[in-house]
């Protein structure tokens, strides 16, 4: 068994003595009166039981949170430190390289001329003069620069190559072109390194390959993890075993351990919900961050990422764009997560408002307790068993249909299907909370209504909707944030097809559909490709928040109003 | 304390009452006759019967949970509202059943109209709450009749002056006295024969609620209604007849200076002095 987790058992168990001490404790300075003392003898095991444990379990809990970044940290700083015999040499023997000096002068002299024809470029726009010609430059400049980047990497590799083979056929040698490989490696291939390394020497999951230099940067790793692991295990029984000493000598019978006790859990209540705080903030950061990056490299047209109608992220359209970023104009994906969510409340808000009035304001108490539930197992269906419907039912017959109907180009995934069953999903979420706001509406408008002689469907029609009409329109914002979110149907059910359509028969695609789409399947994380994923995302996180707050804000005032 | 004329002594009570209406210079309005009302097993009004005099306030006192709202939900079918109620018995207005079969309750609201004890202005504008029951009731021919309604029914509830400039605003925007008495305003815009009050003070402060009295004198001329009060000054104060009902039953019935002064029952003495409630 691993040794933390003994430590941690070791450490409950040690809590658990520290509740026991702190009571007889707290009974034997009382002698026998329990009333002599400031809190109940329980709060002093409390007490003693909270030194005892607490801060050990968070020194523990901060080794196993930051314990191998260190180790790791420590590791390489070690290996760079033995390879740098190597890196000297590979320096020298690319400065004195005459093809490395030849290509990079060559490189510069293509910066220079891409710089000048973009601004040719540029002006000749401006004045509306020809400009193909300096497209058709840049283009070629720009492959021209690319072949010799690759060229550079290349000589880059094979010096590297040529260095490492110098050293021994060692431990120290492979420690060295170890540290060297790690040197030399780009940010995202250190982390692959490391995570390597750590899965040969510690299993931690497989390696993707095996070398000499990966078995030797995990070997050194090896006593720098039993090292922390052994002194930190000590470290935390130790603060266990003093804090419990500790808190014993506190204990006397006007020490007031109910106080301390109380403060202590307000302290954790809080931190528990910094921590839900601080993981919103990051995820929302990240995102910020990604998106951040993914503007850089499509050079802060922000503009036409929010207002291009093209979205194709896999193909460079145009010469002129550096590095074949591909168009990232999102129009096609706002238009289509529009057209399916309209899709959707068009379903979703008479059906779910319809049978919200029927169910509060008709259905006899019977109907209702029956019916209510039923309604509401519609929002347990796993989205996913949705999207089958919509795949294998809705769509098809749609499709059948609209031929039937002679539209001849009808497809299986359409706007339609998915907008529609994805109404059937949101309906629940509508009939639910608007049911909630119409009961909130006091009985004494209702009798009001009555009494002026209003029939049922009047005093509904006339009084209770309008009472109720502000939380209705808040439950119903919360279903198009809802429906805008949504992914799996629209996945399943809409095609991946960025058409910029009205036509609810022809197959859109949404925000949701095209982040899964970059995200699977392409593992490298830098592409503008990939990176435009959390762009979306930042969009649609920001839609849904606002739609949420103005949501919640409506409801608010409606409850307010009705206290 | 309002006038009473007594005219003829002589003739006989019905039921519970001790005085007959025409005894004190009214002819009846509401008759009820073993009215019963149970809500499940529970039976909240036992057999009432009493004769309500037309164009007079008649006061309901007792205790709480007595069966007082329950009374005046009788009279205007409001009861038929809650599920588990069941009325027996007969409540005649001018003679007529109200709760025949072929009785309309919608029709007979607008004809006993109610007056609830938290002001419950609709969510709309002074001006639509308060033309809410003519148009459901279709009542006006056309627009300028509408306003026409509007302005005396605002005015016979003495609002007119306070809101007149400001119809367009919505009704909750009035003050508590103000929104019971736009209620008022609602109330007798369908022209009703009845009006019921179920505790409409309760929830006022005595300013609003010297408003809210005066205006249930001066409505005394052309209405008959029926208030349910808590307050024994109240009852004093604005009614001419006053109902003592106790655990679902009528006790006493009587004109009030009658009731306050002379009580024949000892629950009905215990209680207008305060010794039990
Ligand atoms: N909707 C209902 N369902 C079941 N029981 C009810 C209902 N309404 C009233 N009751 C019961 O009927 C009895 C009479 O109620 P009612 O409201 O008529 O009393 P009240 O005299 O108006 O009392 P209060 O002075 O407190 O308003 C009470 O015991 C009450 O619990
Ligand atoms: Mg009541």
């Amino acid at each position: 068994m691993q040794i933390t987790v003994i430590v941690a058992l070791a450490l409950l168990v040690l809590t658990a003595i520290g509740f026991l001490v702190g009571r007889r404790r707290a009974t034997r300075v009382a002698s026998g009166q329990p009333s002599a003392l400031h809190s109940l003898p329980s709060y002093y095991g409390y007490y003693i039981a909270i030194w005892t444990g607490l801060p050990a379990l968070t020194l523990l809990f901060a080794y196993g949170s930051f314990g191998s970044s260190l180790v790791n940290i420590l590791t390489m700083g070690e290996l760079e430190r033995e390879a740098a015999p190597l890196i000297r040499a590979y320096e020298a023997d690319l400065s004195e390289s005459p093809d490395y000096q030849t290509l990079n002068e060559a490189l510069g002299q293509i910066e220079t001329e891409i710089e000048a024809t973009r601004n040719a470029l540029e002006q000749a726009r401006q004045a509306r003069g020809p400009v193909d010609g300096y497209q058709r430059d840049l283009g070629e400049l720009t492959l021209d620069r690319n072949d010799v980047s690759d060229a550079i990497e290349n000589l880059r590799e094979q010096i590297a190559f040529a260095v490492a083979a110098r050293a021994p056929d060692s431990v120290a040698g492979h420690r060295a072109r170890a540290g060297f490989e790690y040197w030399r490696a780009r940010p995202d291939r250190r982390d692959l390194f490391i995570a390597d390394a750590r899965a040969i020497a510690f299993q931690e999951g497989f390696p993707s390959r095996v070398t000499p230099t990966l078995n030797a940067a995990g070997a050194a790793m090896v006593p720098w993890e039993s090292l922390f692991r052994w002194s930190f295990a000590g470290a935390a029984l130790a603060l266990a075993v003093g804090g419990l000493t500790w808190a014993r000598g506190q204990v006397s019978a006007g020490f007031r351990a109910r106080n301390r006790v109380e403060g202590v859990i307000s302290i954790v209540l809080f931190a528990t919900s910094v921590i839900a705080i601080l993981t919103t903030l990051g995820i929302v950061l990240s995102l910020v961050f990604e998106s951040i990056r993914f503007f850089a490299a499509i050079e802060w047209r922000i503009h036409e990422f929010l207002f291009g109608l093209q979205w194709s992220p896999q193909i460079g359209i145009r010469a002129d764009q550096v590095g074949q970023t591909g168009a990232f104009g999102a129009v096609p994906l706002f238009a289509g997560t529009a057209l399916i969510t309209v899709i959707a409340m068009c379903v979703a808000v008479p059906v779910g408002l319809f049978s919200a009035i029927y169910l509060s304001e008709y259905a006899s108490p019977k109907f209702r307790s029956v019916a209510k539930p039923v309604l509401e197992i519609l929002a347990g269906v796993p989205t996913v068993v949705y999207g089958f419907f919509a795949l294998l039912t809705v769509g098809p017959f749609l499709r059948e249909f609209a031929i039937f109907l002679g539209y001849e180009d009808a497809v299986t995934q359409s706007a339609l299907s998915a907008g529609l069953v994805m109404g059937v999903m949101i309906i629940p979420f509508v009939s639910s909370l608007s049911d909630d706001v119409i009961n909130a509406v006091p009985q004494s408008l209702r009798d009001g209504a009555y009494a002026m002689g209003a029939t049922k469907s009047e005093a509904v029609r006339q009084v209770v909707l309008p009472a109720a009409l502000p939380g209705i329109v808040g439950a119903i914002l919360l279903a198009v944030s809802r429906a805008i979110g949504e992914t799996m149907i629209v996945v399943m059910a809409a095609g991946p097809g960025a058409n910029l359509t009205a036509n609810p028969l022809e197959s859109v695609t949404t925000i949701t559909v095209q982040i899964v789409m970059l995200i699977t399947g392409d593992q490298e994380f830098s592409s503008a490709k990939t990176l435009s994923a959390f762009a979306l995302a930042l969009v649609l996180f920001t839609l849904t928040l606002l739609l949420n707050i103005v949501a919640l804000r409506v409801v608010e005032r409606f409850r307010e109003r009705y206290e | 304390m309002a006038d009473i004329e007594f005219l003829d002594t002589s003739s006989e009570p019905r039921g519970d009452t001790l005085y007959h209406p025409v005894t004190v210079g009214y002819e009846t309005k509401v008759a009820t006759q073993g009215v019963s009302v149970r809500y499940g097993e529970k039976v909240a009004l036992k057999d009432v019967t009493m004769d309500i005099p037309s164009r007079a306030v008649t006061a309901c006192i007792g205790p709480s949970g007595c069966g007082k709202s329950t009374f005046l939900r009788a009279i205007n079918r409001m009861n038929d509202t809650i599920d588990n109620a069941q009325v027996s018995g007969s409540v005649l207005i001018d003679g007529e059943e109200v709760n025949d079969r072929s009785v309309d309750p919608v029709v007979l609201r607008a004809r006993v109209g109610m007056v609830f004890q938290k002001p419950n202005p609709f969510p709309k504008t002074i001006y639509e709450n308060v033309a809410y029951g003519p148009k459901i009731h279709g009542l006006a021919g056309d627009r300028d009749q509408l306003d026409g309604i509007v302005e005396t029914s605002l005015k016979k509830a003495g609002l007119w002056d306070e809101v007149a400039d400001r119809l367009t605003h919505p009704g909750t925007s009035l003050s508590g006295g103000q929104q019971q008495r736009l209620v008022i305003a609602r109330a007798i815009a369908v022209n009703p024969e009845v009006i019921l009050m179920d505790e409409p003070c309760s929830a006022l402060d005595p300013i609003a609620t010297a408003r809210i009295e005066e205006l249930i004198d001066e409505l005394r001329e052309n209405y008959t209604l029926i208030i349910v009060t808590h307050s024994m000054a109240q009852a004093a104060r604005v009614s001419q007849m006053t109902a003592f009902f106790h655990l679902g039953a009528l006790v006493e019935y009587g004109p009030t200076e009658e009731i306050f002064t002379n009580p024949r029952d000892q629950r009905t003495q215990d209680y207008i002095t305060g010794r039990f409630g």
